[in-house]
């Protein structure tokens, strides 16, 4: 479900006195509002972050760098090429007007305009740019799903001896970091694979794909020469991840699991990852189980090391992502991992009841959601 | 977003002056510590004291500058790490990457 935040202009003019009037028109109607008193101002509250607009509406004359250098400015860098730019002008000189779109402002706005219809102009212009971003990301979602590339399974593996369950919620509806994979081998091996690439939305799920391919490669590869080891997976992967020019500056974590029905034993290897918590169905406790290793990416030597894991009749193993662990309560958001297994426990029965707790536990509290959030239960039979 | 506290021979000590450390100013952070690092030419130490919360993202930005500043064979410093981010560090490894300290005192020691 997503969570409509209040949509933020950026207002730079150096007439102090129609700022203050604009400023508080638009608060009054909703919206959120900083303002600069000059292009440099508004530069330097982009630059440090302090403000992140949906759009900006600027003066066209201001001393030292008019509305047009500082657009021009704007269109200079790719953090800021986007933000759908309005100009604000005393003048209905056409040539002027010209001038401004050709420099790919959305609009103009002449400032004897009664301030009441400027707010309507931009919520309509807001409302525009939001529509034609959803009709792209609806075109990217269909031309991914024609591809069938898919970061995130339609269903879980059957496994001998073992049941495995997932459930993934994307952050605000948009595919994300996250990825799973479950690859089998053979009715003897089969692999589980859980990653987060850092970051959100759409950039992060297209380096999904790249983080993927290795991955599937690096098991296949050792499968093919009969070496199952998972630590030794995650270093080739990492090594190849360090060298490739496309992926070296993107991070992510990984969870590799290997389960061998035949011996009934699981091998796990992260890469700075969450730890897992071992679910034990005879004291009924709730165990964390630690990794040793570094993100993907990150340095060539990731320290994998490899953890063996005997699950019993009625236990169970659950990996999951950042994103199960953080919370929004009255004081902002938070990440606490304690919390998460506290909240898990008392949901955990005998019997496999997995979408039970996904039903009470996780669907319950997507308000609370600000990341991708992902988690696999293991449960052997 | 980053405030410049001490100019010392060896390392620039910095404040991150901001709440919620996440996508909204991931990139502005890599970046202004990148500007930071080629301006001062030394290792930087963060206080992350008014941080109360991290994600991903803003985590990624963090250890990429932290491989920037690596690469021209300098370190990077985080001082004042409020518990749950301190915990979310321990948790992920990311406590064996970075030198963390309570303080810039205990810094400094």
């Amino acid at each position: 479900m997503a969570i409509h935040k209040p949509k933020q202009i950026l207002l730079v003019d150096d007439d102090q006195l129609f700022l203050k009037l604009i400023e508080r028109v638009f608060k009054k109607s909703g919206f959120e509002c900083k303002s600069a008193p000059s292009a440099e101002a508004a530069i330097e509250l982009l630059k440090k972050g302090e403000v992140n607009p949906d759009l900006i509406l600027s003066d066209y004359e201001m001393l030292k760098m008019n509305g047009f250098e500082f657009r021009r400015y704007l269109m200079n860098d790719p953090a800021f090429q986007d933000i759908p730019f309005v100009f604000l002008t005393f003048f209905s000189d056409k040539d002027l007007m010209e001038k401004g779109l050709d420099l790919q402002a959305i609009d103009y706005v002449i400032k004897d305009t009664p301030i009441n219809v400027i707010v309507s102009k931009i919520n309509n212009i807001l409302f525009t740019v939001d529509k034609q971003r959803e009709l792209s990301e609806n075109e990217v979602k269909k031309a991914a799903k024609s591809l069938n590339i898919k970061s995130i399974p339609i269903k879980a593996p059957e496994i001998q001896a073992f049941n495995v369950d997932f459930w993934h919620q994307a952050y605000h509806d948009i595919p994300g970091g996250d990825f799973i994979d479950f690859i089998k081998v053979n009715n003897r091996y089969n692999f589980i694979v859980l990653g987060d690439i850092m970051g959100k939305k759409w950039m992060a799920w297209f380096f999904t794909f790249g983080f993927l391919s290795y991955v599937r490669s690096a098991v296949r590869f050792a499968a093919f020469n009969n070496e199952y080891s998972t630590a030794k997976i995650l270093q080739q992967v990492n090594s190849i991840i360090c060298f490739d020019e496309v992926l070296k500056d993107i991070l992510s974590s990984l969870s590799l699991l290997l389960i061998d029905s035949e011996t009934n034993k699981i091998t796990y290897s992260g890469a700075g990852d969450l730890p897992l918590l071992h679910y034990r169905s005879e004291s009924a406790e709730l165990n964390m189980i630690s990794s040793s290793g570094l993100l993907l990416g990150l340095f060539a030597e990731g320290n994998y090391n490899e953890k063996e894991i005997i699950l019993k009749q009625g236990d169970r193993l659950f990996i999951f992502t950042d994103g199960m662990i953080d919370f929004v309560d009255a004081n902002g958001k938070k990440s606490d991992y304690n919390r998460f297994s506290k909240a898990l426990k008392p949901f955990i029965a005998k019997e496999n009841n997995f979408t039970e707790i996904v039903s009470n536990l996780f669907n319950h509290n997507l308000n609370e959601q600000v990341d991708d959030r992902s988690i696999i239960s293991i449960y052997k039979n | 977003m980053i405030e410049v506290y001490n100019e010392l021979s060896d390392k620039l000590l910095v404040k991150l002056d901001i709440k919620e450390a996440s996508l909204e100013n991931a990139d502005a952070f890599k970046t202004e510590v990148i500007e930071l690092f080629d301006k001062y030419k030394r290792s930087i130490a963060i206080d992350m004291s008014s941080v109360e919360y991290i994600d991903s993202s803003f985590l990624g930005s963090i250890v990429s500058a932290l491989k920037h500043l690596i690469s021209f064979k300098q370190e990077m410093m985080l001082v004042g790490l409020n518990k749950d981010i301190a915990n979310l560090f321990a948790l992920t490894r990311l406590d064996k990457v970075f030198k963390i300290y309570s303080d810039f005192d205990e810094l400094s020691k």
